[in-house]
């Protein structure tokens, strides 16, 4: 295996987010791009830490700080949409137009 | 090549990330919200087979259980209480014209990216270094024990500020009726 | 040393800690609500105390050695300007509690939640400062976003808090996304995670142009953070649609944290690419003072202003990275000290400025400024303070912000033969006189205008302050003209913190 078959993927997964994140209008998919953009960090990280050897696992634990972080935020964010939901009946990004740029 | 292809482990490393590949551009596309999620489940699941590969058997564990089996649920309670659309919708995405303009901005940076990428590690050889929970376990509770508390006071915070903005407030349901 | 962890050097961290589990104790006991703010108030003066017994280490006598503690493997590092940061933090946490007591009993919000969230916020903050590994600096700042995130949308009924909330969260975890990528590729290039490893991998030597793109999805991580331009567009929306104590945390402590965060990672971390970090913030510097400022000066809402007015201070704290690309020696320590001494000035004008936005709004029941013209005729104490808040903001002496402004001149200046320097000294003074015409506009209106006519004036001299908001108040202009009259009473706190430029 050579390191950089993992982090070409991790590169790919970490734009496609990107593009997700700039074309999605519904919060919950936004989210999930930015999920699929986290996917992309953990695989650069773990590679590293294996192509390092490095002796205190910095980037498996890094790793796993991450997913911890991302499960807190993605509870947050679903709360944040049930609440707007339940005012606006929607889930729309750009339908919150309430205050001018 | 053929070291490469000589090799089980890049044979599945393939098939993965072809699978990956592919699930992960149905979860940015998909005009179906339940099946983007699942998309997304499809590309945390190869993420966990890749991890497999590096050896890093607890963060598989760790991706299975929280990401696939935490998240994904969250996701989907997330999506059926707020009563989202379950089938195909055209609304979900932006116009066209945004579109162009997000892939051509994607692609640059994958291109960016995939570049500096190559510069810097070519053809390195990279091969799994098995690392046990006692392992990981020494030093998470040694040298990242600051973090390791911090970051439950993180998910406290999210779990009582999720539950005071989530719930419908007792006040409200009188104003209902 | 027979303990297992230096408890001294963690002491504020730890009674912080235990002060945010016992807000969440004393809201569930059957006593009156503001209970729980005062075990707030009273654990964040608590926290304060070690903070001082560590900072006068050498002259205790039970205090065992000095300097610079370095825990967890260096990666925890309690040093002067680690403690002079955590002070501030913990200062202007004081100032935020005291400002949301009267806000969130006047309605139906749930109240120990929101101390507990913002202290929660608070300590992510104080972890931050004493952070020199990339995971513990992730993790502090999640820790001060996530909080954040909820409390925006406290006002749970009003659609523009829950807006406010949803913008604020997705920019959120779209720069963590950004900024966690840009981790991993310096974890890859260094194998290293901690500042003094991944400064120490740099020296010196060719780094591929990999860790050059890591260096910068970093910075852009911070810069939305800091809210930058062009990484600004969720501040003025936030701002407006959050609870104004809110508002006043989010533009001062978390806003602060992200700074601190900016500092360290840049100054300790990348502190041999200068050469990357200096240009890139030179730009952002200078788009963020100038847009900020330029839309300021059209704004009708006093919240909506004082977004874009934070939005250019930050572009002022910003300059001093920009030349620190350009020198080397005690001028590499004078753009640290002028960044932290401005953070400390900033700190409590913009607070008092918050503080007296929330007092107006409690009289005329409006932010727009023209609800607030001839408020100097029923309310001239309220209307001192606007003059003395907005002022200092604009930098007019003897008012705090005249020193900070100076540091940040005297800093750009040093990098003076360069014509970069002398370009952004440029930029900046023209931008601090544009500042001031629309601090000036608010100090017109309140004094100069005349009533509006639909808001009989009888009505309007109604309610006095809430006693917390008032101390509030009354701290945050003794802290603005005491400074602006001494600036040595807080610049003495900035100069402190220059050696941390210079270890390295």
């Amino acid at each position: 295996m050579i390191l950089n078959q993992f982090l070409i993927l991790g590169a790919f997964l970490f734009s496609l987010g990107m593009y997700g994140v700039l074309v999605r209008r519904n919060a919950v998919l936004v989210l999930l791009s930015v999920e699929l953009m986290l996917a992309a960090v953990n695989i650069n990280l773990v590679a590293f830490d294996a192509y390092l050897r490095d002796a205190i696992a910095g980037g498996q634990i890094f790793a796993l700080f991450v997913i911890t972080v991302a499960a807190a935020e993605v509870g947050i964010g679903l709360a944040i949409v049930l609440l707007i939901f339940r005012n606006r009946q929607s889930a729309n990004v750009d339908e919150m137009d309430l205050m001018k740029l | 090549m053929g070291d490469w292809l000589s090799e089980v482990a890049n044979w599945w490393f393939a098939a993965v990330a072809l699978a990956m590949g592919y699930a992960a551009y149905r979860v940015v596309t998909s005009a179906n919200v339940v099946h983007a999620v699942l998309a997304l489940v499809a590309t945390l699941g190869g993420s966990a087979v890749l991890f497999l590969l590096l050896g890093a058997e607890f963060v598989v564990w760790t991706v299975v259980l929280v990401y696939i089996g935490a998240v994904i649920v969250l996701f989907l309670f997330g999506i059926m209480i707020t009563r989202a659309p379950l089938g195909y919708e055209a609304e979900l995405d932006h116009p066209p014209k945004t579109k162009a303009l997000a892939a051509i901005v994607a692609g640059a940076m994958f291109l960016l990216i995939g570049w500096t990428l190559v510069d810097a590690f070519g053809t390195e050889e990279v091969t799994a270094s098995v690392t046990t929970v006692g392992d990981i376990g020494l030093q998470l509770f040694g040298r990242f024990v600051l973090p390791f508390e911090v970051v439950s006071l993180v998910l406290l915070a999210a779990l009582i500020g999720g539950i005071v903005l989530a719930r419908q407030d007792p006040v409200d349901i009188e104003d209902q009726r | 040393m027979s303990a297992l962890f230096d408890y001294h050097a963690l002491a504020p961290e730890l009674i912080l800690a235990f002060t945010v589990m016992a807000v969440l104790a004393v809201d569930l006991m059957p006593v009156p609500k503001y209970y729980a703010a005062v075990t707030g108030l009273v654990g964040l003066f608590a926290s304060i105390i070690p903070l001082l017994t560590l900072a006068l280490c050498s002259e205790l006598s039970f205090c065992s050695d000095n300097g610079a503690r370095l825990l967890f493997g260096d990666s925890y590092v309690v040093d002067t300007f680690s403690l002079v940061l955590k002070g501030l933090f913990l200062v202007s946490a004081f100032i935020s509690l005291l400002l949301a007591v009267g806000y969130v009993e006047s309605d139906r919000y749930y109240q120990g939640e929101y101390y507990f969230l913002l202290l929660a916020s608070v300590f992510g903050a104080v972890v931050m400062a004493s952070s020199r590994d990339l995971i513990s600096i992730f993790v502090g700042l999640e820790l001060v976003s996530g909080p954040a995130f909820l409390l925006a949308g406290w006002r749970k009924g009003d659609a523009r808090s829950n807006e406010a909330a949803l913008k604020f969260f997705i920019v959120g975890v779209l720069s963590a996304a950004i900024l966690l990528f840009g981790m991993s590729l310096i974890y890859g290039v260094t194998g290293e995670l901690t500042f003094s490893g991944i400064r120490a991998a740099t020296v010196g030597g060719e780094l591929p142009a990999v860790f050059t793109l890591g260096v910068l999805f970093v910075l852009m991580g911070f810069a939305f953070k800091v809210s930058a331009v062009p990484f600004h567009f969720w501040t003025p929306d936030t701002y407006e649609g959050a609870p104004t104590p809110v508002t006043a945390y989010l533009s001062v402590g978390s806003k602060a944290a992200g700074f601190v965060g900016l500092l360290v990672i840049c100054y300790s971390a990348f502190a041999n690419m200068r050469d990357i970090w200096g240009p890139a913030l030179w730009i952002i510097a200078v788009a963020s003072m100038t847009l900020g400022n330029l839309i300021a000066v059209r704004q009708t809402n006093v919240i909506r202003l004082l977004g874009y007015s934070s939005i250019a201070q930050g572009g002022f704290m910003l300059a001093p990275f920009a030349v620190a690309s350009m020198v080397e020696g005690v001028e590499l320590e004078g753009a640290l000290f002028a960044t932290v001494t401005y953070l400390l000035f900033y700190a409590f004008m913009n607070l008092g400025a918050f503080g007296v936005v929330m007092a107006g709004m409690s009289k005329v029941k409006s932010a727009e400024l023209s609800s607030w013209s001839g408020m100097a005729q029923y309310a001239p104490g309220l209307s001192m303070l606007v003059v003395i808040f907005f002022f200092a903001l604009a930098g007019v002496p003897p008012l705090a912000g005249w020193f900070a402004k100076l540091v940040m001149f005297q800093a750009i200046i040093s990098g003076a033969p360069n014509v970069w320097a002398v370009l952004l000294g440029v930029i900046a003074a023209v931008n601090a006189v544009v500042a001031f015409f629309y601090y000036a506009k608010v100090v017109k209106t309140v004094w100069m205008d005349s009533v509006p006519v639909e808001i009989p004036a009888a009505e309007l001299g109604g309610s006095g302050l809430n006693p917390a908001l008032a101390l509030a108040l009354g701290i945050t202009a003794i802290a603005t003209i005491v400074t602006g009259l001494f600036p040595g009473v807080l610049s003495f706190f900035g100069e402190a913190t220059r050696t941390f430029a210079s270890g390295f």
